[in-house]
């Protein structure tokens, strides 16, 4: 096909906006996907995605539509995800386009990461087709929402088309708009051939498969292909194109997105942004590629057993793959063995890896609680970083901590600001502007420590504004903080993977929200159990898992030993799977059902 | 000969004959059991049965002391069936020395049965009346009524036998304090001498639990502990002894054959599913009547899997694990000597803290669970699993 007749677009708004949705639609239209196996959110393939409803990874795929010219067009569509967290994911799927339908759902209006994502795209230039989506519920504004969207994004009002992916309302407006607006492939009068790498999935029969975004020239099987950041050669075994579902081709070549096996057997040389040329005939500029993402969250994952240790291992490594913003290293724990701290991008995202490991590789896990990389000056003058409380040094060696904070841009409506501007001063943050969007909301930006707003600042967001909240972040600067390490201890013995760094002003309350969570989730034993937390040395709170109280059934006659022996190997299995610390059982998911508030 | 004296020392005392009768006219809800419909065809085969496997036991070299027949139903029978397979059995093992209990529901009782089983040598009545109830009854899925029960128990009583059991189900969904207080202060006043109350369980297999997993009914521990106090508090207050987890008795009253086997004596199961332990082996029959024929059949005793071997460290962790259950508990001494070894070190750690608890009393050589420990006495047995393997 012409290059001319290719057209590539991201579709981003807001976390629940409709994108998937949209896009079933689109694929239907188009005939991508048959009517007949096509499931609703058809592009969340993920056990995950399907069961929590949310997309976690952007998913390419490509579908032919004839237009009302009667021309038919290529169109790469990628759906992106919504949810802060995977905020680079969106950015690297806009790196492979020429434009992005920003979709706003007609309820809500323009939220946190509506305002972020327009942004970004407009950052790499690219075309922008507003669409009002769900226009078929009966709390849509659109009057409201044409507004904002002047108002706050700058938008034209007559440039928004209206929408609905699940009345299917729109949908041919939009392809059209898609077809007419978004630019030609750009970048394709290059003479060498120039391909990047947006993403990469491991499989365990073919090894990593990499996305690619071809931008000039070719790319085929049998061709010797350059990785221009590293200059690792390797050769091309196979190229194909989504549909959604990998189809070989003969070839990509420029406007084309699809992916590409080749023989490279170490995967994590594979690089996310790199560029790709041909060995033979090599570009010499690479194409604008895009900033690593670092992980801003880190917590211990151990293996339940220690014997699942290597197993454990294997299964990072894979993930890892897939997902180049998860990091790991080894470490060890006195309660927990041998295990690895692992960095994330922020809560949910080490929830689903966490939850992957579980499913994908079978292993059972314990997670520690999580924590943020802090910047110590020791006396000595040096500076170290701490991800893990238990390195934090001696509070006579320590000069001043740092910690890290985040710029937060929060939408809400006007008559919660009081409560909001309370929640952000709870959480030790600063609101340094006050904007007004339209008649009935207002934006806030305000630097809040990044540790505070892991816990619940998002749910407590949502809580106070009934949901028309939104809350978008980006790293901001290390600042000076009264911190020290907290320490809990079951039973009287303390449980390192349980420790924390925390605020001196709001030690005592986080001690004992803590004991009493904790002592919620331990199950209750033979025996009264202590959950004290501690500093230096001090019991600062304490809470109690009380004994239990009946554990005793009967029926045991007939001689029948073994089959009463076998009810009570079977309570005895229940316990294997927590986390044996002395004498105290805990639940796997205890490190991690203590973050939360409900 | 030393190594023979130790495996008699392991083995224990006495010896009892467990024999099963399969047949059960309905199932009830909560129950597990094995059990087949009374089929006259299948119910000649099944005597067929018993005498092959009578004739394929090898015979003991002790005097067997105690003999129980449970189920299923073993009054189900006609009387002329149990007239035939009680002289099958002592034929077989001769006269039980101290006791022989047979398991009866109020609905299948008859005088000319329990004739039958007086005239040969039974002992000991024990009938499942589980509730006073009609309502609870029901919904237990029993067969009987109250009136019906009453009825039995008079013909029991009249035929008489040295000891009567009725058995009483606890927390029953939908059952109150008062009710299960007026069921035990019932039973205790009707002139019998053993009384055994069990807290309702849902084990998968029966048709209690899938209500439960339906989320029909549910599990109300503090109800079950509420319960379980009622009835320590109205036997005591009749002159019945607790002396296990959920038996009650006039003293000289005890079920001897229950105690044995708690005790790791041994004994051994004659019929489809039943256990055995003998000469330090435990095994179970094939829980089928098909299976259990076929194999007989062949000239073989068939069992539902390999045999378990038993040895030192395994009998006396079962020891410890059913001997607490016991409220005279276990004499550390005699077990000591019977085993030629004492507590694992982690035991006696374990031991310690629940005495520190109030769970456990040690008095002498003796340890025993105080009201507090029985409560709580499967997570007991859970804590003790497998810590005596060497
Ligand atoms: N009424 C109505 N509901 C819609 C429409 N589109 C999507 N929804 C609903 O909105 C919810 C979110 O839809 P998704 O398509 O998963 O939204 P998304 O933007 O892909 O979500 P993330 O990928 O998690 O950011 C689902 O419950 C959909 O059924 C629409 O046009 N009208
Ligand atoms: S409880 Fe007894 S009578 Fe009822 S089904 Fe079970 S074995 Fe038969
Ligand atoms: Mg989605």
């Amino acid at each position: 096909m012409e290059t001319e007749n290719k057209r590539n677009f991201s579709i981003i708004a807001h976390v629940d906006h409709g994108k998937t949705t949209l896009s079933d639609r689109l694929l239907e239209h188009t005939q991508t996907v048959d009517t007949r196996v096509l499931t609703s959110q058809h592009l969340d393939s993920m056990d995950l995605e399907r069961e929590r409803g949310i997309t976690i990874k952007s998913h390419p795929v490509t579908m032919n539509y004839k237009c009302k010219s009667g021309t038919v067009v290529q169109l790469n569509l990628m759906d992106t995800p919504g949810h802060v967290d995977f905020s680079y994911e969106v950015s690297r799927s806009l790196a492979a386009c020429e434009g992005a339908v920003l979709l706003i759902d007609a309820a809500q209006g323009v939220e946190a990461q509506t305002v972020a994502n327009a942004a970004l795209a407009v950052s790499q230039d690219l075309d922008i087709i507003p669409v009002i989506n769900k226009i078929d519920l009966p709390s849509a504004n659109l009057e409201l929402c044409l507004k904002q969207l002047e108002d706050i994004l700058a938008i034209p009002a007559e440039d928004a088309i209206l929408a609905s992916g699940k009345s299917g309302i729109g949908i041919e407006d939009i392809l059209e708009a898609v077809v007419s607006r978004v630019s030609k492939p750009r970048w394709n009068d290059c003479e060498q051939t120039r391909v990047l790498i947006f993403d990469s999935v491991y499989d365990a029969y073919r090894g990593a498969i990499i996305y690619i975004r071809c931008f000039s020239g070719e790319i085929k099987p049998g061709d010797g292909i350059l990785m221009m950041s590293d200059h690792t050669r390797a050769e091309v075994k196979e190229v194909g194109v989504f549909s959604p579902h990998m189809v070989k081709t003969k070839s990509l070549r420029a406007g084309d997105v699809g992916y590409l096996v080749c023989n490279i057997k170490n995967v994590s040389e594979i690089k996310i942004g790199d560029t790709i040329t041909n060995a033979m005939k090599p570009a010499t500029e690479m194409l604008p590629g895009y900033q690593e993402v670092r992980p801003m969250v880190f917590s211990g994952i151990y293996p339940v057993e220690s014997s699942d240790y290597e197993k454990l291992k294997a299964g990072l490594g894979k993930l890892q793959l897939n997902d180049a913003a998860f990091s790991y290293q080894s470490e060890s724990s006195i309660a927990l063995g041998f295990g690895f701290r692992c960095g994330f991008l922020g809560l949910l995202h080490m929830e689903i890896i966490q939850e992957r490991i579980r499913r994908e590789y079978d292993v059972e896990i314990i997670s520690t609680y999580p924590s943020v990389v802090y910047r110590v000056e020791k006396a000595d003058r040096e500076t170290i970083e701490v991800d893990n409380p238990i390195n934090l040094p001696d509070p006579s060696h320590i000069e001043r901590i740092l910690e890290p904070t985040i710029r937060a841009t929060i939408h809400i409506p006007n008559e919660y600001v009081g409560d909001i501007l309370n929640l952000i001063m709870d959480k030790r943050g600063v609101c340094h502007n006050t904007e007004t969007l339209d008649g009935s909301r207002l934006m806030l930006e305000c630097v809040v420590p990044l540790n505070e707003i892991l816990i619940d600042f998002n749910d407590r967001l949502k809580s106070i504004t009934r949901g028309y909240g939104s809350m978008d972040y980006e790293l901001g600067d290390y600042v000076e903080a009264k911190l020290v390490r907290m320490d809990i201890m079951v039973n009287g013995d303390s449980v390192d993977a349980f420790s924390c760094i925390v605020h001196t002003d709001k030690a005592r309350a986080r001690g004992k929200e803590l004991c009493e969570r904790l002592a919620e989730i331990i199950p209750s034993h033979l025996f009264k159990i202590a959950v004290q937390a501690a500093i230096g040395g001090n019991i600062i709170a304490r809470a109690n898992v009380s004994a239990m109280r009946k554990d005793v059934t009967a029926k045991c006659y007939g001689g029948d030993i073994s089959r009463k022996r076998k009810l009570l190997e079977k309570q005895k299995e229940g316990k294997r799977k927590m986390k044996n610390i002395g004498n105290v059982s805990i639940p796997p998911d205890a490190f991690i059902k203590v973050l939360k508030s409900d | 000969m030393e190594k023979f004296d130790k495996m008699a020392k392991l083995r224990g005392d006495s010896l009892g004959i467990y024999l099963h009768v399969p047949f059960c006219s309905t199932t009830c809800d909560f129950c597990a059991f094995y059990q087949e419909a009374p089929r006259r065809q299948g119910i000649v085969e099944y005597l067929d049965g018993i005498d092959r496997e009578l004739s394929l036991i090898e015979a003991p070299e002790k005097k067997v002391d105690t003999c129980f027949w449970g189920g299923g139903t073993p009054g189900l029978l006609p009387a002329g069936d149990l007239d035939r397979l009680c002289k099958a059995v002592v034929s077989k093992f001769g006269q039980p020395q101290h006791e022989w209990t047979v398991e009866m529901a109020p609905s299948s009782v008859r005088k000319d049965k329990l004739q039958a089983l007086k005239d040969n040598g039974v002992t000991r009545i024990s009938m499942g009346v589980q509730s006073w109830d009609d309502g609870l009854l029901e919904s237990l899925g029993r067969l009987h009524t109250s009136k019906l029960a009453r009825k039995a128990l008079d013909l029991v009583q009249e035929v008489g036998f040295e000891s009567i059991n009725l058995d009483l189900i606890f927390a029953i969904p939908g059952q109150t304090a008062e009710q299960w207080r007026s069921d035990l202060s019932k039973t205790l006043s009707l002139g019998i001498d053993h009384i055994s109350t069990y807290c309702l369980t849902f084990e998968e297999d029966t048709a209690l639990y899938v209500k439960l997993s339906e989320g029909k009914v549910s599990i109300d521990t503090e109800k079950e502990t509420a319960f379980y106090r009622v009835s320590w508090e109205e036997t005591e207050r009749a002159g019945f002894e607790q002396y296990e987890i959920s038996n009650y008795a006039k003293k000289g009253h005890e079920c001897l054959h229950n105690l044995n086997t708690w005790r790791m004596d041994e004994w051994i199961g004659v019929g489809p599913s039943a256990a055995s332990q003998s000469e330090l082996k435990r095994y179970s029959n094939p829980a089928d009547l098909k299976n259990w024929l076929g194999d007989l059949k062949e000239g073989r005793r068939g069992l539902a899997s390999e045999p378990e071997v038993l040895d030192a460290g395994i009998l006396f962790e079962d020891c410890l694990i059913f001997g607490l259950r016991m409220n005279e508990g276990v004499n550390l001494d005699t077990l000591k000597n019977r085993f030629g070894r004492d507590l694992p070190e982690s035991v006696k750690d374990s031991m310690e803290q629940l005495e520190g608890e109030g769970k456990l009393v040690k008095e002498g050589g003796k340890l025993r669970l105080t009201g507090e420990g029985r409560l709580v006495a499967d997570a007991i047995g859970t804590e003790l699993l497998g810590r005596f393997s060497d």
